[in-house]
């Protein structure tokens, strides 16, 4: 029976979402469907009024009644400010919320893996004008450390350019001579360095 | 999905701008509402008008909820809140509550809707509601029994369509169809005392 449009399928996803039982991907045409149909909202107003007179015999109420109550409530919705509650945003994904504490995981994960290799990331991350001391101590006592991952390996080659456009960083000399030494090694990581730091950086990498 | 909120796409959507949504929600609760309201309240010329502002300052609230809770429950929370501080202000100063009641009629801006009797409690509006639960029962029981079930198990129990499907040994999307199926061959008895006026449609 097709009113208006909208076909049984289109009303069995209404009756569907009536259930909580559309995601809300599903409900968008759903809703905008009864916003646009008037027999849809009157066939919502039909089931819901039959759900609640099946549980419960006294609030079978007089149709004409919820008619009017709903729009005065409908009328003073409209000189409300539309609500927008503060989320992440990306329209149409039930699981946002989720998506956001997956991300902070592989980031925990990324920075877990960083942290092991010791390396030349986090020393060139930290060469920030105004920084140099805390960079070279670290610069020091990691002195041996192998740069063996990809990814950090396109960061070391990435963050010496910044460095040396602006004029005004100032590092120690041995700072200088450990970022030269490693760049050397991060070029060629790729293709195998001979370390034994390399097997388990690959694992490490994979199981992110 | 362990106690699902039904409503919860619903209310994602009124979060996320979708005003509509919340006149769906406004639709299945309000007479729920009004009969929580109506059992605290016994002026019942005051129950609509206390479900309407409970409706709206749950809109008002709506980006708080964080779905610790099921809306239903958030939204009584509110009506019962709503209907004690009506309560107050009645005992506080009922001629002014007197005096604004009776001067709504003029200054509303839907004039057309507020000229309605809105009183749920006359002989024709007590009549219409035992004739739609008469009706309700009436085409329940001539339901066949795949279709009686699946609704039943559905309003009454409150059971997922995943545990309707368990029960009734069935793909869910049986389940769904058979609901949606039983809905519409219960509201078509029904139709006949629902049905709207010329401009007076949902």
């Amino acid at each position: 029976m097709a009113i208006d449009g909208f076909d049984d399928s289109a009303k069995e996803r209404l009756s569907a979402l009536a259930d909580g039982e559309l995601d809300l991907a599903g409900s968008t045409a759903s809703c905008a469907a009864w916003a646009a149909d008037a027999q849809l909202r009157a066939d919502w107003h039909a089931w819901h009024l039959i759900g609640d007179v099946l549980r419960s015999e006294d609030l079978a109420s007089n149709p004409r009644h919820d008619r009017l109550f709903c729009a005065k409530v409908r009328a003073r919705l409209q000189s409300e400010p539309v609500v927008l509650a503060p989320m992440p945003a990306i329209a149409g994904s039930a699981g946002r919320p989720f998506d956001t504490r997956g991300r902070s995981r592989r980031w925990t994960a990324a920075g877990a893996v960083a942290a092991g290799f010791v390396l030349v990331v986090g020393t060139f991350a930290l060469v920030r004008p105004g920084d140099s001391p805390p960079a070279a101590q670290i610069a020091r006592v990691d002195g041996p450390a192998t740069p063996s991952d990809a990814a950090p390996t396109a960061e070391a080659s990435a963050q010496p350019v910044a460095i040396v456009a602006d004029n005004k960083v100032i590092r120690d000399a041995q700072l200088e001579r450990y970022l030269e030494a490693h760049k050397q090694f991060a070029g060629s990581s790729a293709l195998g360095v001979p370390s034994a730091f390399l097997r388990s950086a690959t694992v490490d990498s994979a199981a992110r | 999905m362990n106690a699902p909120d039904a409503d919860a796409p619903l209310v994602e959507r009124v979060k996320q701008g979708d005003v509509k949504a919340f006149e769906m929600l406004v639709v299945k609760y309000q007479r729920r509402i009004e009969r929580l309201i109506g059992r605290m309240v016994r002026d019942v010329d005051l129950v609509p008008d206390i479900a309407q502002e409970t409706f709206i300052r749950a809109y008002r609230a709506l980006p708080q909820f964080r779905g610790e809770s099921a809306f239903y429950t958030w939204l009584y929370r509110i009506a019962v809140n709503t209907a004690k501080k009506s309560l107050m202000e009645l005992k506080r100063d009922p001629l002014v509550t007197e005096a604004a009641r009776a001067g709504r009629d003029e200054d509303d801006d839907n004039p057309r809707v507020d000229n309605e009797p809105s009183d749920a409690a006359t002989p024709d509006a007590v009549l219409a509601s035992k004739q739609i639960a008469s009706a309700v029962n009436f085409a329940v029981e001539a339901l066949s029994e795949d279709l009686r079930q699946a609704i039943t198990l559905r309003e009454i129990e409150g059971l997922s369509y995943e545990e309707i499907a368990e029960l009734m040994n069935c793909p869910i999307g049986t389940v769904r169809s058979r609901i949606f199926r039983a809905r519409e061959a219960i509201a078509a008895r029904l139709r006949p005392l629902l049905d709207t006026r010329e401009g007076d449609r949902w």
